[in-house]
């Protein structure tokens, strides 16, 4: 068991670092298989881990496995630590399993681009870097873990490194991480100064004596870096940007595995969160807020992975709410089923990227349906999935958290309010997307490409593609090549029977397994389960129909209001507001330093020594006449100095 | 000890040694340059051996046989030099020897 889950862990690093060395000795398709065996070899080892916590009693499923001291100073000792708990194995079981489906389909999705051994060793290594997040067994592994991610995601966002919005964004989702990095750290630093450990149960023991001041600290911190990473409110800008990158890295990363580290890290860390109530309480407000604004926005965007990234912060802002709330067994659950329809709908929407030569807008597309029917299938069960309608995966695991959220006093009503509100916008900006891009009659863009190889793409989409040369002959593919249908196929199946691991009231294997690691606050009653389900399936299917009204068949006009239209479309102007708080202050004060230390300071210190130095060279190239008879003469008269000098000194 | 006194040998050499350094400081042909540097060391080697000769000890005149040595190689070098410059038809003056490149 152990051995799984350290096989599991090195299995995806061991596949980068082969890709790496091997460089042009393997063709670019096997660099792309030996990186899905490699993932699905993980899968193996996170399964045999589940099968042998499976076989123990539900108390003893923790075991701790360190394999050397990598740090020491005096009493303080970190250990290269593996932690297989039902929490990591779980997390290993999403990430593996999951990742190793994106992985197959990138490699239809990346064929033919030059570069395709680097993305799958980058591919391999970020599989790594979550691994070793959900696995470490300290703090302080769980650190390089989760700086590692913030690496590969940084590097797989800004792949197609000719393009200069790819670069910028794979900046933005670093530096927006880094800060969540420092916060954490920060955290740790506390926690080393009051208990003397990382270790997680030492931790959360001596926590207990710490002052309130310290414990709001050190939750705070652990919030900071759980916001970054998972793209909440306030540190958000980074994810829609991110979706520069290829769309199946969208998928592994910004929808299925890093995107969700925070909340796994609140689930880990709950012990700190419980004793800091208040810190716990802005985390399911800063969830609810997100998933609110980000759902807001999602109604205006028109770049089809922009919709399905704004789409999932507002999801992770549903498992904020509830592991918030303390409702830790639900918010996992949605992270899981999410991690299904999600991965669903971005591949789906590479589907139809990759159909039409990498259009991305979706006021092009329209009427898909005609000429991807399959496609159009798998993209209505992860819409209807995402929106919550019974009986798909959605559907338990959000009406689960709202359940929570209405068993948790007024300030859970309150946010019960706002994610009611939020499964009305989800089913009105799901369904708009979808109504826009596959109802409705094929635009030229479609039609264009459903016939056949004879539809290159456009020299303008040329500079979109970067580099995928293979798009002539997509449509001869039918919906792509098998390597990325069956992904998608079987994320479709997971989608609609991933919510039947937990129905309320009938079976709950899924709270269960996670009952003992982190036992949930909150256990809502029987009908607070049916009225949160009605009111969330009603609302939904109220934005469904409101989403008919305007972009289905119908196609009404839309209420014109300049100025929020306007607003959405900006984001909410976040990104203006960052520009004008950190960024322009920062450029000021740099230009300000420049002008009143750097250049008179330092720079005039050192024009200042080297002018003299050149002056004192003139003064004494003034004596080197070039006549013999002057140098004699100076040798000779110092001679005569030295003579008097000495018969003086006698 | 027979003959005169030290100090004439030393006021001979030190008349020599001054015709020398006037010499060097004055002429302008290399040649005649290179004669008084020749004049100021054969001044310094009187001194060295009267020296010697007051003292007995052999010191002064091993000094001196070195200082010969070391002159006749100064004049090989001064006059090769000299040919040098006389065969690229330049002046034999040591002030237009100011710059000095190949």
């Amino acid at each position: 068991m152990i051995q799984g889950a350290w096989l599991c862990l090195f299995a995806p690093l061991a596949g980068a670092f082969a890709i790496t060395v091997m460089g042009d000795s393997i063709t670019r398709r096997t660099a792309g298989w030996i990186s899905t065996l490699s993932v699905f070899v993980a899968f193996a080892g996170a399964v045999v881990s589940f099968v042998g916590l499976l076989g123990e009693s539900p108390g003893e499923r923790e075991h701790l496995s360190t394999a050397w001291t990598w740090l020491s100073t005096g009493s303080f000792k970190i250990g290269m630590t593996l932690l297989v708990d039902p929490l990591s194995v779980l997390m290993m079981l999403i990430v593996t399993g999951v990742g190793g489906l994106i992985v197959l389909y990138s490699i239809g999705y990346m064929d033919g681009d030059p570069e395709e051994r680097r993305y799958f060793a980058y591919m391999s290594f970020f599989v790594f870097s979550m691994l070793m997040l959900v696995q470490a067994g300290n703090f302080l592994l769980l650190l390089v873990g989760w700086g590692l991610v913030g690496l590969a995601s940084y590097l797989l966002i800004g792949f197609w490194h000719e393009r200069a919005e790819a670069v910028a964004a794979a900046k933005k989702a670093f530096i927006m991480n880094a800060a969540g990095d420092a916060t954490m750290a920060l955290a740790f630093f506390v926690l080393i100064w009051q208990t003397g450990t990382l270790e997680f149960a030492e931790a959360f023991v001596g926590a207990e004596g710490m002052s309130s001041t310290l414990l709001n600290l050190v939750a705070l911190g652990l919030l900071g870096g759980a916001v970054a990473k998972s793209a909440q409110i306030p540190l958000h800008t980074w994810l829609p940007d991110a979706m520069e990158g290829p769309t199946p890295v969208s998928a592994l990363i910004h929808a299925a595995t890093m995107v969700t580290a925070g909340v796994y890290l609140i689930v880990r860390a709950h012990p700190l969160f419980e004793l800091a109530p208040s810190i716990q309480d802005l985390a399911a407000g800063l969830g609810a807020l997100t998933l609110l604004v980000a759902g807001f926005i999602a109604l205006v965007q028109t770049d089809i992975k922009r919709v399905i990234a704004y789409s999932t912060m507002s999801q992770i802002g549903y498992m904020f709410l509830g592991v918030g709330l303390g409702a830790y067994g639900n918010g996992m659950f949605h992270l899981m089923t999410h991690a299904f329809f999600k991965a669903l709908l971005f591949m789906a929407a590479g589907l139809v990227i990759h159909h039409l030569a990498g259009e991305q807008d979706i006021r092009r597309m329209g009427g898909v349906r005609r000429v991807m029917p399959k496609t159009f299938v798998a993209f209505l069960v992860g819409s209807l999935a995402l929106v919550g309608i019974p009986p798909l995966s959605g559907f338990f695991s959000k009406d689960a958290i709202l359940a929570s959220a209405l068993a948790s006093g007024g300030y859970g009503q309150l946010l019960f309010a706002a994610g009611l509100l939020g499964t009305l916008l989800t089913g009105l900006y799901t369904f708009r997307l979808f109504f826009v891009v596959f109802l409705g009659r094929p635009s030229e863009l479609v039609l264009q490409h459903a016939q056949g190889s004879h539809g290159r793409p456009e020299e303008e989409d040329a500079s979109r593609t970067h580099g995928k040369t293979a798009h002539g002959e997509t449509a001869s593919h039918g919906e792509g090549p098998w390597t990325m249908t069956v992904p998608v196929a079987v994320l479709t199946v997971l989608a609609v029977i991933g919510g039947w691991l937990q129905i309320p009231d009938v079976w709950h294997p899924f709270g269960d397994w996670l009952h003992d690691v982190a036992e949930p606050l909150v256990e809502p009653s029987v009908t607070q389960d049916l009225v949160a389900s009605a009111l969330a399936v009603g609302l939904g299917l109220v934005g469904v129909g409101v989403a008919w009204l305007f972009y289905g068949a119908r196609s009404r006009e839309l209420p014109h209001v300049a100025g929020v239209r306007h607003a959405l479309e900006h984001k909410l102007y976040f990104d203006e507001l960052y520009d004008l708080v950190f960024y322009r202050p920062a450029v000021w004060m740099a230009g300000v330093w420049r002008r009143t230390i750097e250049e008179p300071l330092i720079g005039g210190s050192i024009t200042g020594v080297s002018l003299s130095a050149r002056r004192a060279g003139g003064v004494l190239g003034e004596t080197q006449t070039g006549y013999l008879r002057s140098y004699a003469l100076a040798i000779a008269a110092a001679a005569a100095v030295l003579v008097v000098v000495f018969l003086a000194v006698q | 000890m027979a003959g005169p006194e030290i100090t004439w040998y030393l006021i001979v050499s030190a008349i020599l040694f001054s015709i020398g350094t006037l010499g060097v400081l004055l002429r302008r042909s290399p040649l005649i340059v290179l004669l008084s540097l020749e004049i100021m060391l054969n001044a310094s080697n009187l001194a060295l051996i009267s020296f010697a000769r007051l003292h007995g000890g052999h010191d002064g005149q091993i000094f001196a046989l070195a200082v010969m040595a070391v002159a006749a190689s100064e004049v090989v070098v001064g006059l090769g030099l000299i040919v040098a410059v006389s065969r690229r038809r330049l002046t034999l003056d040591v002030d237009s020897f100011r710059v000095l490149r190949g």
